[in-house]
């Protein structure tokens, strides 16, 4: 199997046992994520060969590589810092892993270099750079490898939220260019949207969740998921769509039938991806000519309990009999609309209510 | 609560003085013992310029043993911190610190002199009263100065630049030379300078191990014995030069190692 498969892997610590873990990444961005102390930078370090498991088995590419020293074993690792080398400049720093007729050849680190937007800073020292400029050398300095598995620990939490947002959409374009099997740790719901293609949540050592993205973003409803994790609720609705218009600031995307619009432009082409918080759509039984350029057609599928303290009820709603949609509405609202289960209904949402948190990928 | 902490700073400002005025003092008396004329000629003394000559140079062979075993040593203290027994191989690197010179001189000269079962073992000439016997003694009692200054090098940066370089694909020992290596370099060349001037101004074990031929620390006792200080006087001129050559280095070095936050960057 090409890709990465963890059979039985299995790591005795005083007070926690991580696994028995079984994975497999193939071609993919998978995100792990889970509570502080579940295990996933342990994971990393035991498939890096940092850290040795007490039993099972790394397939990598279809060797087995368990008892392999990591130098030879060909992956990426990405961690929380860049840890780019203080005493060489940046392109020492980025071709230190470079391997004759293994590694990039220079054309291709110099059109990798220009693709993370860092060729530039190649004649520098490392001092006075930005963190977000030090993880992509980090990044070019891995990739340059040509690593049959990239692992990312957190990668970005060091950086601001500005480097963070552009980071993330190069980062997905990237590896998916390449096509390098990723696994992705971390516990800020933004990367899941930005980059994942499956999710794996991990729990007390034990995979305890383990889907494509669309699918863990169907259990919106958290009655269904006895697991559930944060990342799934509160946040919003997740909508990720192909870019069919953009002019004068205004971006259309498709999702199956439906045309949406948000602000900001994005390739015509390019997919992207929104997060709309349940607080700013507008429930309505009739349609309505409001300034709002955004109206869905939603059957209801589930209200739940008012909350007492805020007066609020969660509404959620399935569009196209595909995806799930949550609104938070006051009670009073819900009781003057007259809603119940079953009952078909228009969300409305203005194109300036969503966040784009996924964007720049084509398929 | 002002007048507290003006009597503070009197008896502060007092007590720097005098132990600066206890440093100086005695540089500044030697002047005195000084005969001009009998200075210049005593100054260009075969014998003197020999002893300079050999603390220099037995001084830099016993830093570079120094540096290519105990450095691995500070490494191996560093980076296996956790290991059982840790603790007991530190104090064994102590232990030629605490031991007097002389003591430390009797040991060697047991260990490898002409009655010692290895020496009569092994076909080596004997070492007491060569340049040998002189490195050995220098680099017995300046190993603690590069073992630890090395350990606490390695220690300064974050091991996950080695973790970095092995993911990279390097084995441990391009590792070794790529990465820790320069990254402790400024640590250890602290370590190094201070264990040459440890070496250079040895005198007790060397003196139980290798009398012969004198290094300056020898010569300055030997001179200072027949024909008392002011015959001395040359000898601690070279000494002093040699001291100040490794004081301006360490200062140079210690002041790249503060700035050199560049270990910080990430």
């Amino acid at each position: 199997m090409n890709g990465l498969e963890l059979v039985n892997l299995n790591k005795v610590f005083p007070g926690f046992t991580l696994g028995p873990l079984n994975l497999r990444v193939k071609h993919e961005v998978r995100v792990i994520l889970g509570p502080t102390g579940s295990g996933k930078t342990t994971i990393l370090n035991i498939i890096s060969g940092l850290s040795k498991p007490d039993s099972g088995s790394i397939i990598l590419d279809g060797v087995n590589i368990t008892n392999q020293p990591l130098e030879r074993r060909k992956i990426g690792y990405i961690f929380q810092k860049p840890f780019l080398f203080p005493h060489l400049g940046v392109y020492d720093n980025v071709i230190f892993g470079h391997r004759e007729h293994e590694s990039a050849g220079e054309s291709e680190i110099r059109e990798l270099l220009k693709d993370l937007g860092i060729w530039h800073l190649c004649d520098r020292r490392i001092q006075g750079l930005s963190g977000g400029e030090m993880q992509k050398i980090s990044l070019a300095r891995m990739l340059i490898t040509k690593p049959k598995i990239m692992l990312m620990d957190e990668p970005l939490s060091n950086l601001d939220d500005q480097f963070k947002k552009k980071l993330r959409s190069d980062l997905r374009r990237v590896l998916k260019e390449r096509n390098i099997p990723t696994i992705y740790v971390t516990h800020f719901k933004q990367d899941v949207y930005a980059l994942a293609d499956t999710i794996s949540i991990l729990y007390k050592g034990r995979v305890v969740y383990d889907d494509t993205l669309e699918a863990a973003l169907k259990i919106q409803q958290p009655f269904t998921f006895p697991f559930r994790s944060d990342i799934f609720i509160a946040e919003g609705n997740y909508i990720e769509g192909v870019v069919t218009y953009c002019k004068k600031g205004i971006t259309r995307f498709k999702y199956y039938t439906q045309i949406l619009e948000i602000l900001g432009e994005y390739h015509v082409g390019s997919r992207v991806g929104i997060l709309i918080r349940p607080e700013d759509i507008i429930l309505s039984r009739q349609i309505l000519k409001t300034s709002a350029r955004n109206l869905l057609h939603v059957k209801i599928v589930h209200i739940e309990k008012p909350i007492e303290s805020t007066g609020t009820v969660n509404v959620y709603m399935m569009l196209e009999q595909r995806l799930h949609l949550v609104a938070k509405i006051t009670d009073e609202a819900r009781l003057e609309l007259g809603i119940k289960d079953g009952d078909e209904i228009f969300v409305i949402f203005k194109a300036s209510a969503p966040q784009v948190v996924r964007e720049g990928y084509s398929v | 609560m002002l007048i507290k902490n003006q009597t503070f700073n009197l008896v502060l400002f007092s007590l720097c003085l005098i132990t600066t005025i206890y440093l100086v003092y005695p540089f500044v008396t030697i002047l005195i013992f000084i005969d001009s004329p009998s200075f210049v000629n005593s100054i260009g003394r075969p014998a003197v310029i020999n002893a300079f000559l050999l603390s220099a140079s037995t001084a830099t062979i016993s830093t570079l043993l120094l540096a290519v075993f105990g450095i691995p040593l500070g490494y191996f203290l560093a980076r296996f911190h956790d290991l059982q027994g840790i603790s007991i191989l530190r104090l064994i690197v102590f232990l030629p610190l605490v031991l007097p010179p002389l003591a430390s001189g009797a040991l060697l000269l047991g260990a490898y002199g002409p009655l010692s079962p290895i020496m009569k073992m092994l076909p080596i000439p004997d070492v007491t009263q060569s340049i040998s016997g002189i490195v050995i003694a220098q680099a017995y009692v300046a190993s603690p100065f590069m073992i630890l200054a090395s350990e606490m090098a390695f220690k300064s940066y974050d091991e996950s630049f080695e973790r970095v370089s092995r993911v990279l694909g390097k084995t441990r020992l391009q590792t070794f030379t790529q990465v820790s290596i320069p990254l402790a370099k400024n640590g250890i060349i602290i370590g190094s300078i201070i264990s040459w001037v440890r070496a250079v101004g040895e005198l007790g074990a060397t003196m139980m191990l290798a009398y012969n031929p004198h290094t300056i620390s020898i010569q300055i006792f030997e001179d200072n014995a027949i024909g008392g200080l002011s015959r001395a006087i040359p000898d601690i001129f070279f000494s002093i030069v040699l001291s100040i050559t490794a004081l301006i280095a360490f200062c140079f070095y210690s002041i790249r190692s503060r700035n050199g936050s560049y270990l910080k960057v990430n």
